[in-house]
């Protein structure tokens, strides 16, 4: 376990005799910050792995340095960072030559820990080995959920419990879940993760009653330090398996065990669950994923790619992320398929042979365009007024404020121009439009519950 | 299932037991302890399934037998009882009754069937030592294990058999405590290296008694103590131990003999003056004095001289009072060997025997 700490061979790139580059620069500002004993048995063997304007990843020859220089040497070190690049970074280590590390599998691991125990099922087995906090990208519309998990991932069931996180298809919920998952097997030995999509779990359920094997199902699952449990809409409608999922809820949530759920609707929306058991889900926190916004959607693809070791030029990732917005699966199976032809067919891709070879994605794609007609459909079916009322000229308020309504979604989904919607509502003109945007602006910043409406009813037009 | 059992050997075998009761245990089984009559002893079992105490005490069996009843109730039951003997019955369904004088108490156990079984430990790898000798170099080591859970490998005492002797380091990245027990015979085949997590430690320098023998298996990811009428079992900490080796200081410029009691005492008094947010006292080394000071601003200052016989060059060097009186109140030689190096290197403190204490020093001033 322990053996001499052989000196080990650094990159020749990143030695520190090399004068001009800023490794160089960062350690004679650590030699002249803590004396040369100091630096030469902590820092001459270190190596450069990674530079950039966040982080700095430092290789050593084994895990005692990292302790040591997180202890005791982390402000010298900031301060040389300081002087010789100017700003601060985050420090990150890894291990140069190290033994197999038992942290590459802590799932196995965990797994065999409990051979004594009547089923050890749970203990994390399903995790993707991919799906983990490093490959996640974080945009706008992530941010929250990311930085929540990863607070839940880093405190377990001390900050956020239970974490509730939401979004729609191909978003990240998943993998924001094995994420979880990982880190905290990883972090905390001996961590009893057990993941399961709520299916699993109501399959159990229903095994578990039929072999009178309940004390055993109850043990499987109230044993765990973390409960995962991804989809759990689908435990809508099944009313003893949210009985006992309820009671597993309870039992763990009072020994503190974190939980974490995932769904595509927020708790209060998806129908059918006992409401006792929507509003356990929002005692903690709940996030929320959105769509990724282009940029997001850019550097989503070009991480992807990279994962893939292929390059592609950029325009066509910009084409990619800029004709598929709705899902992340998606973008990366579009790329996928892009990538693989052209390694295939070894020919320069154009915009065309794209448009030809994504045609069925691209065509689902368009087929979700919002039209001011499905606009104005689930609008007056929300609001319970003919599809008529839309384009008449009768002003009664309880028909003009839906049409506003309208017009004000029409403007932010579809690419209409003010005249065009105008003209779709009955002839209405331009400043009729901008008037009913204004109105129903105001009346948002002002009414949670129009605020609630309005995104109720966009999140449905773009399912 | 019937026994007898003196008030005081029924309390100690639960104090000890109910240690490894999990309070927040999700399964109801694990709350409760196993107890086994047989023949003139009574053996009593608790488990967290990472960590397993079991103690035997005196008692005389009616009927033998085994259940389990709920840890931490009936050991503050038994605890509060008076100093006489107590009649226990349990009846098929798991009730068990005492009777204590005048008193009668029912208890609602669950059948030991659902207990837990205790890991083998067959064909395991042994070591035998004395159980003073791992008991002082527990006491010399313990405090310096990390409380940081993010870095799990530190969160308990390194192990490491090898060649003859059997070498025990905790550290926590500011200091670290190396102790040996020497003269151990080890067959090559034969030599191990694991951690042991804090709660085992714990519970283990209270089992550990001053006479006899302890005899430390492992197994797979197990290691068990068996330290006489009580036995722990513990899951280890897995991964590998960082190599301190080169925490420890080759090269040392200063070395000088204090009195440990001396030393304490003075830190301590000085160290009263420490606010919580700052603390750190500084040693300054001189001809022939050590002058211990504190300065806490909106506080206060102290001051405390000692006659040492210190030859070698100023140095003044700051500690976290409490890092530095860790190893002096565990130590029990009347006298340390301070080693210096210069302001800005690590302090190391040595006695006449295998320990080594190595102390980083505060950043005062400067960055």
């Amino acid at each position: 376990m322990v053996s001499a700490p052989a000196p080990t061979e650094v990159n020749n790139s990143t030695r520190a005799e090399e004068t001009g580059n800023p490794w160089s620069e960062i350690l004679s500002a650590l030699r002249a910050e803590l004396g040369e004993g100091i630096y030469e048995r902590w820092f001459s063997t270190l190596g450069l792995k990674h530079l950039d304007a966040k982080t700095i990843t430092l290789s050593v020859p084994n895990s005692i340095y990292q302790v040591w220089i997180e202890s005791n040497y982390a402000a010298q070190f900031q301060a040389a960072l300081l002087t010789a690049l100017g700003g601060k970074r985050k420090l990150k280590f890894v291990v140069e030559n190290a033994p197999p590390a038992p942290a590459v599998e802590p799932v196995e691991a965990a797994d065999q820990e409990d051979a004594d125990l009547p089923d050890p099922r749970p203990d994390g087995r399903g995790l993707n080995p991919r799906y983990v906090f490093d490959h996640f990208v974080v945009g706008t519309n992530s941010e929250f959920a990311h930085a929540a998990s990863l607070a839940v991932a880093k405190a377990p069931s001390r900050t956020y419990n239970p974490l509730f996180i939401h979004g729609g298809v191909g978003l990240g919920k998943t993998h924001l879940l094995h994420a979880i998952g990982h880190h905290i097997a990883k972090s905390k030995r001996g961590a009893k993760v057990a993941y399961v999509r709520s299916e699993t779990f109501t399959n159990d359920f229903i095994q578990a009653i039929q072999t009178n094997s309940l004390v055993k199902f109850r043990k499987r699952y109230r044993q765990a330090d973390v409960l995962l449990i991804d989809d759990i809409q689908f435990l809508a409608g099944k009313e003893r398996s949210q009985e006992e999922f309820f009671h597993t809820f309870n039992s763990l949530f009072e020994g503190r065990k974190q939980i974490v759920l995932s769904s595509d609707q927020p708790p209060s929306e998806i129908s059918q669950l006992e409401q006792r058991l929507v509003s356990r889900f929002e005692w903690g926190l709940t996030a929320e994923l959105q769509p990724p916004d282009m940029e997001t959607r850019l550097a989503i693809l070009r991480k992807k790619a990279d994962s893939l070791q292929v390059s592609l030029p950029a325009h066509i990732l910009e084409y990619l992320a800029h004709r598929i917005k709705s899902n992340v699966r998606r973008l990366e199976g579009a790329l996928l398929r892009v990538a693989s032809f052209a390694s295939l067919s070894g020919r320069p891709l154009s915009d065309e042979s794209i448009e030809h070879l994504l045609r069925d994605i691209l065509q689902e794609e368009a087929r979700r365009a919002v039209s001011i007609d499905l606009v104005q459909r689930k609008v007056a079916e929300h609001y319970d007024v003919r599809l008529a009322d839309m384009t008449s000229k009768r002003r009664p308020a309880n028909i003009a404020f839906p049409r506003q309504v309208a017009m004000f979604i029409s403007r932010r989904l579809t690419k209409s121009s003010l005249q065009d919607i105008g003209e779709a509502f009955g002839g209405k003109d331009h400043g009729t439009v901008i008037h009913a945007c204004k109105t129903v602006q105001n009346r948002m910043d002002k009414e949670e519950s129009l605020r609630q409406i309005v995104r109720f009813l966009e999140a449905a037009l773009q399912r | 299932m019937k026994f007898t059992i003196s008030q005081e050997a029924f309390a100690d075998g639960l104090a000890n037991a109910v240690s490894a009761v999990n309070p927040r245990s999700t399964l109801p089984i694990l709350s409760n302890v196993l107890l086994q009559a047989s023949g003139d002893t009574l053996t009593l079992t608790a488990t967290d399934l990472d960590f397993t105490v079991r103690t035997t005490v005196q008692a005389s069996t009616g009927k033998q037998g085994s259940t389990t009843l709920p840890a931490k109730r009936l050991s503050t039951l038994v605890k509060d009882l008076p100093k006489t003997e107590i009649d226990v019955e349990v009846d098929a369904k798991s009730v068990a009754t005492l009777r204590s004088g005048a008193g009668v108490y029912k208890i609602f156990g669950l059948a030991e069937a659902e207990f837990p079984g205790l890991p083998a430990f067959d064909g395991a790898v042994e070591f035998k030592l004395k159980s003073s000798d791992l008991k002082d170099a527990l006491r010399k080591t313990h405090y310096a294990i990390s409380l940081d859970e993010t870095r799990y490998v530190l969160n308990g005492i390194f192990f490491s058999f090898k060649g003859d002797k059997l070498t025990l380091v905790a550290t926590d990245g500011r200091r670290l405590a190396l102790a040996e027990v020497n003269d151990l015979e080890i067959p090559k085949s034969q030599e191990r290296e694991f951690i042991v997590r804090t709660k085992a430690i714990q519970e283990l320098m209270r089992a550990l008694k001053d006479d006899g023998d302890v005899i430390v298996r492992l197994a797979q990811n197990m290691v068990q103590f068996d330290c006489g009428p009580t036995t722990l079992i513990s899951k280890l900490v897995e991964g590998n131990y960082p190599n301190y080796v080169q925490v420890i200081p080759t090269k040392v410029n200063e070395r000088v003999t204090i009195e440990r009691e001396a030393l304490l005492n003075a830190v301590r008094r000085v160290s009263l003056l420490n606010s919580e947010k700052t603390a750190s006292v500084r040693l300054s080394f001189g001809k022939g004095n050590l002058d211990i000071t504190c300065n806490t601003p909106e506080v206060g200052e102290a001051r405390e001289a000692l006659a040492i016989p210190y030859k070698g060059k100023e140095i003044s060097v700051a500690f976290n009072p409490e890092f530095l009186m860790a190893p002096l109140r565990y130590l029990s030689e009347d006298e340390v060997h301070i080693e210096l190096i210069d302001d800005i290197s690590p302090g190391v403190i040595k006695i006449n025997a295998p320990f080594v204490y190595v102390l980083m020093p505060m950043r005062v001033g400067g960055a």
